[in-house]
């Protein structure tokens, strides 16, 4: 399916990921510029939670988007605060509503969006690493970039590991 | 705001949204009917912006508007990156991109038509 000579982390699959993480970003963002600008005083914590998840989502859009090795880095690093803060923000504000008086994108694992907030870095992180496992195969050949830790070029083992390989390979 | 043209805006972006899916579906690529589909969408959306904002002036729409008018304005920007981030993919997920911004725009309108009506706030 995603088996393409170039298996960056925006094309295929990754196409549809960047537009829904886009759509969030685009979401969060306009909802912390409209509570910070109108009414930052009632709930200042629940709203620099808001815009904190719009930069997450604004990171992780661009790093996908962009799909090189350090951007690659980005993105995982974004889906992992992305999936703490979801869990974090989404169990205190269930246990302590008092604290949250106004909902965030993350607030009851994200609720108000179809608990998309929840599925959303899962499923980046699960691509991340299965085109991570593309990418390695399809520059073994090349020389690693020196004095940088390849994630995927190091595992011989994941080459040829997967059925579909075959016909990249030939 | 009017009913009737978020429910066209409505049933227009889901009949766009099937489409997609169904060009995703067969494997297909985004072509010339997508772009027309998320084109009568926006000049739908346009129109709704106009009309919103002059009954706004009017003195109509919901209290605290910001919200509203946030999502007046966003609205507007996902046919256009839909349409552009879709077309650079020639394969299945670019009609996939633009079934993801349809629903979007549908989803956007129904909240839109409870922040005006006041219900669900």
């Amino acid at each position: 399916m995603s088996d393409r000579p170039e298996a960056t982390t925006r094309s295929g699959p990754g196409r549809l990921l960047v537009a829904v993480y886009a759509l969030f970003a685009l979401a969060a963002g306009a909802r912390a510029g409209v509570q910070i600008g109108t009414r930052f005083s009632e709930a200042p914590v629940a709203y620099l939670l808001s815009a904190v998840a719009a930069v997450v989502y604004v990171l992780a859009t661009v790093a996908l988007a962009l799909g090189g090795r350090t951007s690659r880095r980005v993105a995982v690093a974004a889906c992992s605060v992305e999936l703490a803060g979801v869990l974090v923000v989404g169990t205190l504000s269930l246990a302590d509503a008092s604290a949250f008086p106004d909902a965030t994108v993350w607030s009851g694992y994200g609720r108000g969006y179809g608990y998309v907030p929840l599925v959303l870095p899962v499923l980046g992180l699960v691509w991340l690493w299965r085109s991570s496992r593309a990418d390695g195969e399809a520059t073994a050949g090349k020389p690693a970039t020196a004095g940088e830790k390849p994630v995927s070029a190091g595992k011989p083992a994941t080459a040829g590991e997967s059925t579909g390989d075959g016909s990249r390979a030939a | 705001m009017t009913n009737a043209l978020a429910t066209v805006i409505i049933v227009v972006s889901l009949l766009a949204a099937a489409h997609s899916l169904w060009s995703a579906w067969r494997d297909r690529a985004m072509g010339v009917p997508h772009l027309v589909a998320l084109g009568v969408l926006e000049v739908l959306l346009i129109t709704q912006a106009v009309v919103g904002f002059v009954k706004l002036s009017g003195g109509e729409g919901p209290h605290g508007s910001a919200t509203f008018v946030g999502y007046l304005l966003a609205i507007l920007v996902i046919p256009p990156a839909g349409a552009g981030w879709g077309l650079l993919e020639r394969s299945r997920y670019g009609p996939g991109v633009i079934v993801v911004a349809c629903l979007a725009v549908a989803v956007m309108t129904v909240r839109m038509q409870q922040l005006w009506q006041g219900t669900n706030v």
